[in-house]
């Protein structure tokens, strides 16, 4: 009783929403208009993970203290990019259960676990969950078990849930959906089971597949003559597993596709393998293809392209743009035009070996024999990318693009693989020069030409998430587990602490009771963060 | 870079130079078990087992699979609260194909190390190795604990150790610094008020280091503290003994160390 009277209250004092549409499509498009929430993934369509809050800010970020700590039940890699609203935050914890908390306290409020077999194929990635979406009045959230859940915000109720594809074949769930106008967008993971990726788009209210674009095109399709070999493009991969971003002015969804299969050995599908390493321009209304561009063709190092997306205006060459940034799993940063798709620039944002820069459109120039082969060869960028899931950060208070930079290398295999459903399909790997020899940066990059403004060294090879704020500050956490906010400036390191392990967790700010709040992941755990 | 190289290397060769012993799985499950290797375990373990992401599994003991029993129970299961998967739907002849594969880069076979096991104990004593390792519960703490060294490494490992001991530092053998960090790595300190510190990296992250010096002095450092951060990649606090033993001495040394085979 106590609990549903404090609920009730909380809805009260909250947003002054109808009751029946908490965050309605209009809410998700003006997300930039309440900084107090943090309403999808990446902070809102443009995917920037900037926060308009400024309480804590360069002066008195020393003075940062724990607010509340949520534990987790059962460990797991903890890679949560929480989603707040008016109070509630909606969280992950792997491998795919969803909690929601009372962000004043850390108290849950309901947590829903779904049904996961036990025989359960997750292969290319842990198993983790990266977030979930929030649409009217429904939570959504996808599964290790290749599925996607509709569960009522308010008790954590299921309402509908649909099996996106088969995780017997290797279809699998980590990210978070994207929520646009009636619709849940997903995309899979599973590149290295043989996989043929593709982007979904169900109806927010049923569940019902509205439609589905395929990464790969099947045979008589348009690009299908760049897979070459006997029906190499039925087991392409081209997995589609982080969210992508939206433009709702251009009406474009942006998806950013990962891998060919087999990762490590070309022979088996010669040719450029479109789409995979490559982002698609998706009308939202029925899954057409507006644009493509491919950063790698016929990747043979996992370098696949699905990295955030981040979307931002700024003038290049005297013309006002509209921009698409990625700092790419192979060492390049691209800015793209994302109402063309054309390629504007293009440059090295950490020491890579394989190719002698790009050409004007975009196109790696290959160094000659750096693929993968049986005796082994050092290549950089590593096995694990430059860039990776870890979120980026763009502030247009700095005009710079945040993005913390592995510099690492790998020793290349190439092997065989046999195809067979739910098993493996990798046809290699590589062994990664970790420990002394390889370490992180966190690179503040002129968003518009890549420049290098700043770096600030990381010990290890970690995968720091970043959150810039107008603070003026930039949010991360290491490998080793410190939590810290450097300079957005300068990036000179003005508040560090110590959380007990590494931190995989995506950090994320909002506002409660005039009071700006700080969370992220580490360990088992979710730290959030306030001023005294 | 060349140095962790020339390591990598002598862990190879030490290996490599040794015949699989005869009673090994039957050559078609080993050769099976390297294609699913290939399809399935590479990404982390790396080519050859030898050690990526995730740990080497080219040696003779593993800690999470001491029988076969328990490596199909993993490759089957998992391990929980890791990045190893469960590897389900595998027949149980493709399970034994990757134990057989498996076990057959861990094999080592049961050569007589050459020389006198006896003698070399007698050098370990006059040499004053004690000072620094310990066996069996005994001796000084700066240095590894070599109580089981000759179930975990080579004898051409061992040779170079005492040799150039910089160039063998080991590494995923202790819990902490993390894996692939050089463990004992030689640090040279000086703080900005002026303070020099010499000793061996005992742990590190990005704003602190903690050291121990050769007293076994510890000092828990803020980076931001220091004038100079010196790691001394490529040197030992050990001296090398290559000067100071005959040939035959040293052969004896190695198969002493080679003896080490941890506590029954």
């Amino acid at each position: 009783m106590k609990r549903i009277v404090r609920v009730m209250l909380l809805g009260c004092l909250a947003a002054p929403a109808p009751a029946l549409a908490q965050v309605p499509y209009d809410r998700l498009v003006k997300a930039e208009s309440e900084p107090q929430n943090w309403l999808m993934y990446a902070g809102t369509y443009k995917s920037q993970r900037y926060t308009q809050l400024d309480q804590i800010n360069k002066q008195n970020v020393t003075q940062l203290k724990p607010a509340w700590v949520y534990q987790l039940r059962v460990g797991g890699v903890f890679e949560t990019s929480p989603v707040v609203v008016d109070g509630v935050m909606y969280m992950t914890e792997p491998p795919s259960t969803v909690t929601a908390l009372d962000v004043r306290t850390g108290r849950p409020l309901w947590s829903w676990t779904p049904k996961i077999p036990d025989d359960v194929i997750v292969i290319g990635s842990p198993p983790v969950n990266r977030g979930v979406a929030v649409l009217d009045n429904m939570v959504y959230a996808g599964s290790i078990a290749g599925h996607l859940a509709a569960l009522d915000a308010k008790s954590g109720a299921l309402r509908w849930d649909v099996a996106v594809d088969d995780n017997k074949i290797g279809y699998y769930l980590t990210l978070a959906p994207l929520a646009i106008d009636g619709k849940i967008i997903v995309g899979v993971s599973g590149a290295e089971n043989g996989i043929r990726g593709f982007v979904d788009a169900y109806d927010a209210k049923t569940g019902k597949r509205v439609w589905r674009r395929h990464t790969i095109p099947a045979s008589g399709e348009p690009g299908n003559e760049t897979w070459g070999g006997k029906d190499s493009w039925k087991t392409g991969g081209g997995s589609t597993w982080l969210t992508g971003s939206y433009d709702p002015d251009l009406k474009l969804l942006y998806w950013q596709v990962g891998n060919p299969g087999p990762d490590w050995n070309g022979d088996y599908r010669p040719g450029d393998n479109l789409y995979t390493c490559s982002v698609l321009a998706i009308n939202p209304d029925d899954g057409s293809l507006k644009w493509h561009f491919q950063f790698t063709p016929h990747d043979t190092h996992d370098w696949d392209a699905n990295e955030t997306l981040v979307l931002f205006d700024a003038t290049v060459n005297g013309r006002a743009r509209k921009l698409l940034a990625q700092a790419n799993r192979n060492g390049f940063y691209y800015v793209l035009d994302r109402a063309t798709g054309e390629f504007l620039n293009g440059t090295a944002f950490v020491k890579q070996t394989w190719a002698d820069g790009l050409d004007a459109k975009g196109r790696p120039r290959l160094k000659p024999g750096l693929d993968p082969n049986p005796e082994g060869i050092l290549v950089y960028p590593s096995i694990q990318g430059a860039a990776n899931w870890h979120a980026p950060s763009y502030s247009p208070r700095t005009n710079l693009f945040y993005q913390t930079a592995v510099e690492m290398g790998t020793i290349y295999y190439k092997g065989e693989a046999v195809y067979k459903p739910g098993i493996g399909f990798t046809a290699g790997g590589g062994r990664t020069i970790n420990g002394d020899d390889a370490w992180s940066a966190v690179r503040a990059l002129d968003a518009t030409t890549g420049q290098l403004k700043w770096e600030f060294k990381l010990l290890s090879a970690g995968r720091s998430s970043l959150l810039s704020t107008a603070g003026g500050l930039v949010f991360g956490g290491t490998e080793e587990g410190n939590f810290f906010a450097l300079d957005a400036d300068t990036g000179k390191p003005l508040w560090d602490t110590q959380l007990g392990a590494n931190i995989r967790g995506i950090p994320v700010s909002f506002a409660v009771d005039g009071k700006q709040y700080v969370a992220i992941a580490a360990g088992f755990a979710l730290f959030v963060y306030a001023l005294p | 870079m060349m140095k962790r190289w020339l390591w990598a290397g002598a862990i190879g060769l030490a290996i490599s130079a040794m015949p699989v012993r005869a009673a090994a799985q039957n050559k078609a499950d080993i050769d099976g078990g390297k294609l699913l290797f290939q399809g399935m375990c590479t990404e982390c373990h790396g080519a050859g087992a030898a050690g990526g992401d995730a740990p080497p599994l080219n040696r003779p003991k593993l800690l999470h699979a001491p029988t076969d029993a328990a490596l199909a129970n993993i490759i089957e299961n998992g391990i929980p609260n890791t990045a190893m998967p469960r590897v389900r739907r595998m027949t149980e002849s493709e399970t034994r194909q990757l134990v057989a594969y498996i076990r057959s880069l861990g094999k080592v076979a049961d050569v007589k190390v050459p020389g006198d096991v006896r003698k070399g104990g007698d050098i370990y004593k006059s040499l004053g190795c004690a000072t620094c390792h310990i066996v069996n519960g005994q001796g000084g703490n700066l240095g590894p604990d070599l109580t089981d060294i000759g179930f975990m490494r080579g004898p051409s490992y061992l040779r170079q150790s005492i040799v150039d001991p910089g160039a063998a530092l080991p590494k995923g053998v202790l819990q902490v610094p993390s894996r692939g960090y050089s463990e004992y790595l030689p640090l040279r300190i000086v703080t900005k008020q002026g303070g020099e510190v010499r000793g061996i990296r005992v742990n590190e992250d990005t704003f602190t280091i903690q050291v121990r010096d050769q007293a076994g002095k510890f000092y828990s450092l803020r980076k931001a503290d220091l004038e100079l951060l010196e790691k001394q990649t490529g040197k030992s606090l050990m001296p090398s003994f290559s000067n100071r033993l005959m040939p035959a001495e040293l052969t004896d040394l190695v198969a002493y160390l080679a003896s080490l085979q941890g506590e029954p």
